[in-house]
C-alpha cells in the first residue's frame, strides 16, 4: 500500500478542517490506525499554525504527505520568511509549576514527541519541515 | 451518582465541538465532545467561562467523547485550571479515551490535573 497526498491550504486556522478532513481519508485508504490519524492531525496542525502564525503573511502552505507500508512522511513548505519551528520557538517545560507554566512551546513539545523523526531547511526560498511517523 | 440532579443544561455546538453543562448537588460537570483544536478552542473558552459561576466550588470536566485535543484545547484547559484556583475551586478530569489520557501525559498535565476513571469517582474524590 503506498499513496502521496498533495494540498494546499490557504494560510488561515480555519483551514484546519480541510487538512483534518484529508487526513481522515487518507488514513482510511491506508489502514492507518486511530492512534496515527491522531498523531498525524496533531503534528500538522501544531506546525502547520506555528508556521501560519509566526512564519507567513497570508499566503499558502503546501502540504505532501506520503503513505508507505512502513512509515508516513509529512512535508510542510512555504514560502514565507525563514522560520525553522524545531528552534524558533521556546522549548516547553513539562516540569514547571501550574502557575508559572509558559504556555508557548507546548505544541512543539507534543509534536516531538509524537514523531519519530522532525527536521527543517531552507531550500530555494523556500521552508521545509519534514515529520516521520513510523508504523509499528 | 444518583445524588446528582440536573438543575441546569445548556448546549454549545460550534463546529465539532460541543460542551454540555450538568449543575447538581454542588458541582458542575462539563461535558466536551468531539474535537478541540485551533480553529474552535476559544469558543471552548467562551462555553466554559460563561458556564462557570464565582459560586463553583467542584468542577469536573468529563472527557470521555472527546476524540482530538491539541495544545490550543490544553491552553483552555490550564486557563480553566487557573481560574478555578483563584475562586478556590476543585477541578479535575474524568474518562479520558487513551489517545487523550497520551496526549496529557506528554504535557505533563497529569501532574497538575487529577484524572479519574469516572464522573462517580471524581465527583467522589472532590467531595471527600
Amino acid at each position: 500500500m503506498s499513496e502521496k497526498l498533495s494540498l494546499k491550504i490557504e494560510a488561515r486556522h480555519d483551514a484546519l478542517s480541510d487538512i483534518t478532513a484529508a487526513v481522515e481519508d487518507l488514513g482510511q485508504r491506508e489502514n492507518w490506525g486511530a492512534d496515527l490519524v491522531f498523531k498525524v492531525n496533531l503534528a500538522l496542525e501544531e506546525m502547520g499554525l506555528n508556521i501560519m502564525d509566526y512564519g507567513l503573511d497570508g499566503g499558502e502552505l503546501e502540504i505532501e504527505l506520503t503513505s508507505n507500508t512502513d512509515a508516513l512522511t509529512i512535508e510542510i513548505t512555504d514560502n514565507g520568511r525563514p522560520f525553522d519551528p524545531l528552534n524558533d520557538a521556546p522549548e516547553h517545560d513539562v516540569t514547571s509549576e501550574l502557575e508559572d507554566r509558559a504556555v508557548g512551546g507546548l505544541g512543539i513539545h507534543l509534536t516531538r514527541t509524537v514523531m519519530d523523526e522532525m527536521s527543517y531547511r531552507r531550500e530555494n526560498g523556500r521552508n521545509h519541515l519534514t515529520m516521520v511517523a513510523r508504523r509499528d | 451518582m444518583a445524588s446528582v440532579a440536573t438543575m441546569e443544561t445548556t448546549t454549545e455546538e460550534t463546529g465539532a465541538m460541543g460542551v454540555t453543562f450538568e449543575r447538581g448537588d454542588g458541582v458542575l460537570i462539563a461535558k466536551t465532545e468531539g474535537r478541540v483544536d485551533g480553529a474552535n478552542a476559544r469558543e471552548f473558552q467562551t462555553d466554559l467561562e460563561d458556564a462557570i459561576d464565582e459560586s463553583d466550588r467542584v468542577v469536573v470536566l468529563d472527557l470521555e467523547h472527546l476524540t482530538y485535543i491539541s495544545s490550543a484545547g490544553l491552553r483552555v484547559i490550564l486557563l480553566t485550571v487557573k481560574m478555578l484556583r483563584k475562586q478556590e475551586a476543585m477541578f479535575s478530569v474524568c474518562s479520558l479515551p487513551d489517545t487523550i489520557r497520551e496526549v496529557f501525559e506528554i504535557s505533563g498535565f497529569d501532574k497538575i490535573i487529577p484524572i479519574h476513571a469516572s464522573q462517580s469517582e471524581a465527583i467522589a474524590a472532590l467531595k471527600a
